[in-house]
């Protein structure tokens, strides 16, 4: 008999007794039926794949909704993967990092940071393996269990050294997600995405397909030669000047991440609103290009007399004095002055042993602030 | 106390007093398989759907035919207006309630949820919206599709990603 059926028998026995508007024909017992009818079991099968797009859309806001945090966020990953239909509705729930600050796909790694605040991560290097991984934070400590992000190794070269980075923590030969390159004196880096940032990006004519430029940083030492912090100048060739200013925005990648060939099955879908971007396919010169890139340059310490040291205020989240500690501000270099800008853009500092916070916004994404900030473990200048 | 009336009709809400009476008047629902279920209005209004039909006139004196709610569904979703009607303040019994009430075979809460749909119960809907979500939580892939009975639509390259995707994700 049909779960319906005995419904039915048992309210025709019982009757409806009223009292206080309650409903009493059913006792609770009846509704949670153990042995549940063959049509009924045929059916549990295939209603869901029908429920209306209005209603699949309100359950899987609420998922979305009750989990912002890792590492609760991987149910809103799962739902993704379940058929096209849920993906579409996923995809159009969660908001890029920008609006929401949270990370949800590993492409949001390749996705401009919150523009108001910090998005708070760390870093772990293994000296034994040559392996650096990248977390972001879970609660507001410096550090905790984190997620991960990105993993990216150390691979020594004759006349080069190379970070292989990956989303894959256990394979991180291959770069399959970018990689940073130093030239032989270790003073200047590229980034390299292994995916375009925009329609236009220029492929490096020394790499294979594949490989597109993000940025160079370039390290010198400053006007006091060893005895003084050393100087950073990091040109974003991806991300314009004019992203900064008000109603300026920045390449977002959409699509897969992870196929590192340029088959049509992995071009990804560009989310860039500007369409000055298109044009933006010019060489390393600023003079030439129609779009001047953004230029980030590290804040310029002060010295403490008394303590006998550089200092910058790095609000509580770098707690060890070294060289490799860096708050990189926009600059405009276009202006008689310099005009650097208030908001730190990048922040990157030794919290304890092989342990190292790194707080990047907007316009940065986390690969280039990872990418930015693995330079500075590796140039070779220092300072006494 | 018996409660079938003359006509086999079942009241299920206020039913001790007469229709007429001014405070409790009633409205007869009539569900897809023809069952005829005696609500009051104010349980009725619960539902928008009945509530704008009542408001601009549509009801006659027949009542409400309801071609998309089975008699069995029709019955729990009254049975949860009248409940949040009679003591919307008491909080603690209703919430009480509610947890019984979704706790039922996942087909079940399908089709509750149609129904509340159709019949634009709000917090019904709300009610087995978070409860379909909550069954979501901790869940792999697999197991989603196979609570819902949903088959992978994706190609074998578009498969290989998504698994990529999660194995991140559950890093």
């Amino acid at each position: 008999m049909s779960f319906r059926g005995m419904l039915r028998e048992m309210k025709g026995e019982v009757g409806a007794i009223s009292r206080r508007g309650l409903l009493r024909s059913r006792t609770p017992s009846v509704r949670r039926v153990a042995a549940v009818a063959p049509e009924e079991a045929a059916r549990q099968g295939c209603c869901w794949a029908e429920l209306p797009p209005e209603l699949l859309r309100e359950v899987l806001a609420r998922v979305e909704e009750a989990e912002p945090r890792w590492p609760r966020r991987r149910d809103v990953v799962a739902c993704a993967g379940v058929c096209r239909t849920w993906r579409g509705v996923v995809k159009e729930i969660v908001r890029v990092p920008e609006e929401s600050g949270k990370l949800t796909f590993p492409i949001s790694v390749k996705q401009p940071g919150l523009r108001d605040a910090p998005m708070k991560c760390f870093i772990r290097r293994n000296r034994t393996t040559q392996t650096y991984y990248l977390y972001i934070g879970l609660t507001e400590a410096l550090t905790d269990d984190g997620k991960f992000l990105l993993a990216a190794h150390k691979v020594h070269r004759p006349t080069c050294t190379e970070y292989l980075i990956s989303l894959d923590r256990s394979d991180t030969s291959r770069g399959s997600y970018g990689k940073l390159r130093s030239n032989f004196l270790r003073t200047k880096f590229t980034v390299y995405d292994a995916h375009p940032s925009h329609a236009g990006a220029m492929v490096s004519k020394r790499w294979s397909a594949g490989n597109y430029r993000v940025s160079h940083v370039h390290y010198e030492l400053n006007v006091l030669g060893s005895r003084g912090p050393r100087r950073m100048r990091c040109v974003m060739d991806s991300i314009p000047a004019s992203a900064i200013e008000q109603g300026g925005t920045a390449p977002t990648q959409t699509g897969f991440p992870f196929s590192n060939d340029n088959s049509s099955a992995s071009i990804p879908f560009f989310k860039s609103k500007s369409s000055r971007m298109d044009s933006f396919t010019a060489p390393l010169s600023t003079q030439d290009q129609e779009e001047r890139q953004l230029v980030l340059k590290n804040k310029s310490p002060r010295w403490h007399e008394h303590l006998q040291c550089w200092c910058l205020n790095f609000h509580g989240r770098v707690t060890v004095a070294s060289v490799k500690n860096f708050q990189l501000v926009a600059t405009d270099e276009s202006a008689p002055t310099n005009q650097e800008h208030d908001d730190t853009t990048l922040q990157f500092g030794k919290i304890g042993k092989d342990l190292f916070t790194m707080d990047y916004r907007y316009p940065l994404s986390a690969f280039q602030a990872f990418a930015i900030c693995l330079s500075s473990f590796d140039t070779k200048l220092a300072c006494e | 106390m018996a409660a079938t009336t003359a006509d086999g009709s079942k009241v299920v809400g206020g039913g001790e007093k007469s229709n007429v009476d001014e405070e409790s008047k009633m409205i007869t629902l009539f569900s897809s398989d023809g069952e005829r279920f005696e609500v009051t209005q104010e349980a009725a209004a619960m539902s928008q759907t009945i509530h704008h039909m009542m408001e601009d006139g549509c009801v006659d004196d027949e009542g409400v035919h309801l071609p998309n709610v089975g008699s069995s569904i029709l019955a729990m979703v009254i049975e949860y207006c009248n409940r949040h009607v009679a003591s919307p303040d008491e909080k603690e019994d209703i919430r009480s309630f509610d947890a019984g009430f979704v706790n039922v075979e996942h087909h079940t809460l399908f089709d509750i949820i149609r129904a509340a749909n159709y019949l634009d119960v709000k917090e019904l809907m709300d009610l087995c919206c978070q409860t379909v979500a909550d069954s979501i939580k901790s869940k792999s892939v697999e197991e989603i599709r196979e609570l819902f009975g949903i088959v992978n639509d994706f190609t074998p390259e578009e498969e290989a990603e998504i698994r990529k995707e999660n194995q991140w994700a559950f890093e």
